[in-house]
């Protein structure tokens, strides 16, 4: 059985569920004013999270850290933001990982074998100088750091060799934070979105306003609504010089490109009529699958443009520049390059964005 | 004469029913065929049938039996409901699949037997086409590809790489891959391990960057200027020992002129030269951060692009991360060979030559005008070149000039 100081610091753990359910609170029970600090410290998980991205942790009274997290998923929950729940996972999968790199190499085993079904195998290995402590199976690697953008994570650049995937301690606790944030996304998405009761209500209501005034930072910055050509990066400018040329474009360049100028807000019928004039296809069939791309079809989502290392890897990247190095997304380079451009222009008088209407 | 009538298209088809009325009992059904979609091209169709699954083998042959497609394929990806729509499918997992393709390749003899030509100006050449027309500046050919030994060797030695790197690297067994011979100009590899079938795109997204070197960096090949201890890195497994493996030898196998075309840094060029041996015992016996000292950043990306690039196998970047991804049937005939899609056992790889083994049509003759094709070398013995002429051919022949569109029989 689990400690209730090691359920409070991680409350996700299977045991530690079993543990508060054991207890059996119910609705009522938790609004009784002898749960208050339970609802406050659930509140303050939930608006550090709004606020921060990470909440702490505070490890003094364990009962109530232990039984506030379940009362702040359901929060969450009846908040209803889809942006939210990822971002109180993260907030917690982030707590979590920062006492899991203080924990032994044993007990984070325990935890990635038992909890997440990881093949993991402890080693003993000095390679340019660290110490590796780990050996995980590439598919339990890839999972979690398949999304990662910074080269070390790379399975190119770590060893590899018979399948395991050599790692240090530092490492294996932050591939377990991501295990951790897909867990309570999914505790706190799954659920029933419900309305709750009294004080519960209460504070819902008042993180809502939290939330709802960090909005506008936390989804960042629009686009602007003028096309700005040459602020495309190399690969979409390439791409759409090959096409305007006839140049037979691969799947990825074609998707890379459409999305892209739908996304910065090229007109479709503008697009459609790029495409039927420079190549021999049938233009029906180009709307459909331009408009399918800008979510006016089929499945009704806007598609994005790949990312920089989707681009990468079916060599639609071309010739990088130095802005390059800094962004992990067309997109992102373009948003860039726009300010700069404006900035030259004198249409921008400081870092504010785009587009607004404050400029002198 | 008719453009349609390049092909022979009614003969042709007529051989592959023939084929089929005996060749399909040789057909084997993949792994659990019950979740796995089946598409078919027919002769002169141009929409793939799709959807399409089978209860057991014999339904299987049945369907090649009656209909005799061009083109058989299967899915790698395993579905709840393999003959539903797309989207309600139910994917439960796909086989990871690689696909390589001489046609993607650079190599000296396809200036001997590809050409292109310009759609706009009519301006043509050898090989591949350029990024540009030089005539016109526009970007739209006319491809005609053919294929030799040569191409079907490179495929074959890419093939061996990335066994090498599924079985040293990513610990498959060698029970879990299978290696086909693709019909046409290259192979695939299939594999079906519990480990792959999950595999998500993000992942094997991964697996191509790995497969191809894409995204490595020097300074997490132990090439950095960091003091770090450790020894050699020559005999490790994995990326790590590929690219000093990759360096050593370009190192030690590059004259003097050679060193000074890749364009390096001037003092990287002359420590190249003059310090060859030294550099070269370093890698031998010390760790390859020792070898930084003598490399300036830059010219060590670009010796490293150079290793990477040798080191690497050239697969399809889209067929990997494809999760539905329809891929040949083996034992299937390709309808622009008329050859015969071929499980390899790995063991037979090395002296495996596609052009005697996977000829389907061995016996008989054909008499056919052909307009124009090069010199093909087919069940050990060479044919043509041939321009505008009319020759009674061995059938295999005359099956592969026809199903290239090249030929026509001649009654
Ligand atoms: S780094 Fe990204 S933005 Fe720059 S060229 Fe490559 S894909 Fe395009
Ligand atoms: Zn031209
Ligand atoms: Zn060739």
């Amino acid at each position: 059985m689990i400690s209730e100081r090691e359920a409070a610091k991680y409350p996700f753990l299977n045991d530690a569920v079993t543990l508060v359910e054991a207890l059996g609170l119910t609705l009522e029970d938790l609004m009784d004013p002898g749960h208050a600090k339970v609802l406050d410290r659930a509140e303050r998980r939930v608006a550090q999270a709004i606020m921060k991205g990470e909440a702490s942790p505070e490890l003094g009274d364990t009962i109530t850290e232990l039984l506030s997290f379940p009362v702040g998923n359901m929060f969450v929950t009846a908040m209803g933001e889809q942006f939210l729940f990822r971002r109180y996972a993260l907030s917690e999968a982030v707590r979590a990982q920062g006492l899991l790199k203080d924990e032994t190499e044993e007990r984070l085993a325990k935890i990635a074998r038992l909890e997440f079904g990881w093949t993991l195998r402890l080693v003993d290995e000095r390679l340019d100088g660290r110490l590796y402590r780990f050996e995980l199976l590439f598919k339990d690697y890839l999972r979690n750091a398949a999304g990662f953008r910074e080269p070390e994570w790379k399975i190119v650049n770590r060893l590899m060799r018979g399948g395991y995937v050599l790692l240090t301690r530092r490492e294996v606790s932050r591939l377990l934070q991501e295990e951790i944030q897909r867990r309570i996304a999914d505790l706190v998405s799954r659920r029933r979105q419900i309305s709750l009761p009294g004080p519960l209500g209460v504070k819902v209501e008042s993180l809502q306003k939290v939330f709802e005034e960090n909005r506008s930072r936390l989804t960042g910055r629009d686009l602007p609504s003028e096309l700005v050509t040459e602020a495309f990066p190399p690969c979409i400018r390439h791409a759409f010089e090959g096409l305007l040329a006839g140049k037979r474009l691969s799947h990825m360049e074609r998707f890379g490109l459409t999305s892209f100028l739908i996304n910065v807000g090229m007109d479709i019928d503008e697009i459609v009529n790029l495409f039927v004039s420079v190549t021999d296809f049938d233009e029906q069939f180009t709307r459909y699958q331009i408009e399918h791309i800008a979510g006016l079809r089929g499945s009704r989502t806007k598609y994005t443009p790949p990312t920089c290392s989707t681009f990468k890897t079916h060599s639609v990247c071309y010739n990088p520049e130095r802005l390059c190095q800094h962004i992990k997304h067309p997109l992102h380079y373009y948003r860039i390059k726009v300010r700069d451009i404006q900035r030259e222009q004198g249409l921008e008088s400081g870092d504010e964005a785009p587009n607004t209407q404050t400029t002198k | 004469m008719a453009e349609q009538d390049w092909g022979s298209e009614q003969y042709v088809l007529e051989q592959f029913s023939r084929f089929y009325s005996t060749g399909a009992q040789h057909v084997e059904a993949p792994t659990e065929i019950k979740q796995r979609e089946f598409g078919f091209l027919s002769f002169g169709g141009r929409t793939m049938f799709r959807h399409i699954g089978f209860e057991d083998t014999e339904e299987l042959r049945r369907y090649l039996r009656n209909y005799s497609p061009a083109h058989s394929y299967f899915s790698g990806a395993y579905y709840e409901e393999p003959r539903a729509p797309m989207a309600e499918k139910g994917w439960i997992g796909a086989d990871l699949i690689f696909d390589i393709d001489a046609d993607h390749f650079y190599l000296p003899c396809q200036k001997i037997h590809d050409t292109w030509t310009c759609k706009t100006c009519g301006e043509a050449g050898k090989g591949h086409p350029p990024e540009r027309c030089p005539g016109c500046g526009k970007a739209t050919f006319t491809e005609e590809n053919w294929l030799c030994e040569n191409c079907l060797e490179a495929a074959k030695y890419e093939a061996q790489k990335l066994l090498d790197i599924l079985i040293q690297d990513f610990g498959f067994q060698p029970s879990e891959l299978t290696v086909n011979f693709s019909g046409n100009r290259g192979y695939h590899v299939h594999v079906r391990s519990p480990l792959a079938k999950g595999l998500d795109q993000l992942a094997r997204r991964e697996v191509v960057d790995y497969v191809l070197g894409i995204g490595i960096e020097a300074e997490y090949q132990g090439l950095t200027s960091r003091q770090v201890g450790g020894g050699s890195m020559l005999g490790r497994g994995g990326w790590r020992g590929r690219t000093i493996r990759a360096l050593y030898d370009f190192i030690g196998k590059s004259t003097p002129e050679e060193i000074k075309a890749l364009k390096l840094g001037r003092n990287t060029t002359r420590d190249l030269i003059e310090k060859k041996d030294e550099i070269l015992s370093s890698l031998m016996n010390q760790h390859p951060s020792r070898i930084v000292r003598y490399i300036d950043k830059k010219s060590m990306g670009k010796l490293l692009d150079a290793a990477v690039d040798e080191q690497a196998s050239a697969i399809d970047t889209v067929v990997t991360t494809d999760l539905r991804r329809l891929i040949r049937l083996p034992n299937t005939l390709h309808g622009k060979t008329g050859w015969l899609t071929q499980n390899v056992p790995m063991e037979d790889l090395p002296d495996y030559d596609p052009l005697t083994m996977a000829v389907a049509f061995k016996e008989g003759t054909e008499k056919v005008y052909i307009r124009r094709a090069p010199e093909i070398n087919l069940q050990g013995e060479v044919y043509g070149p041939f321009e505008e002429e009319t020759r009674e051919l061995p059938l295999a022949v005359a099956m592969f000039l026809l199903c290239r569109k090249s030929a026509r029989v001649v009654r």
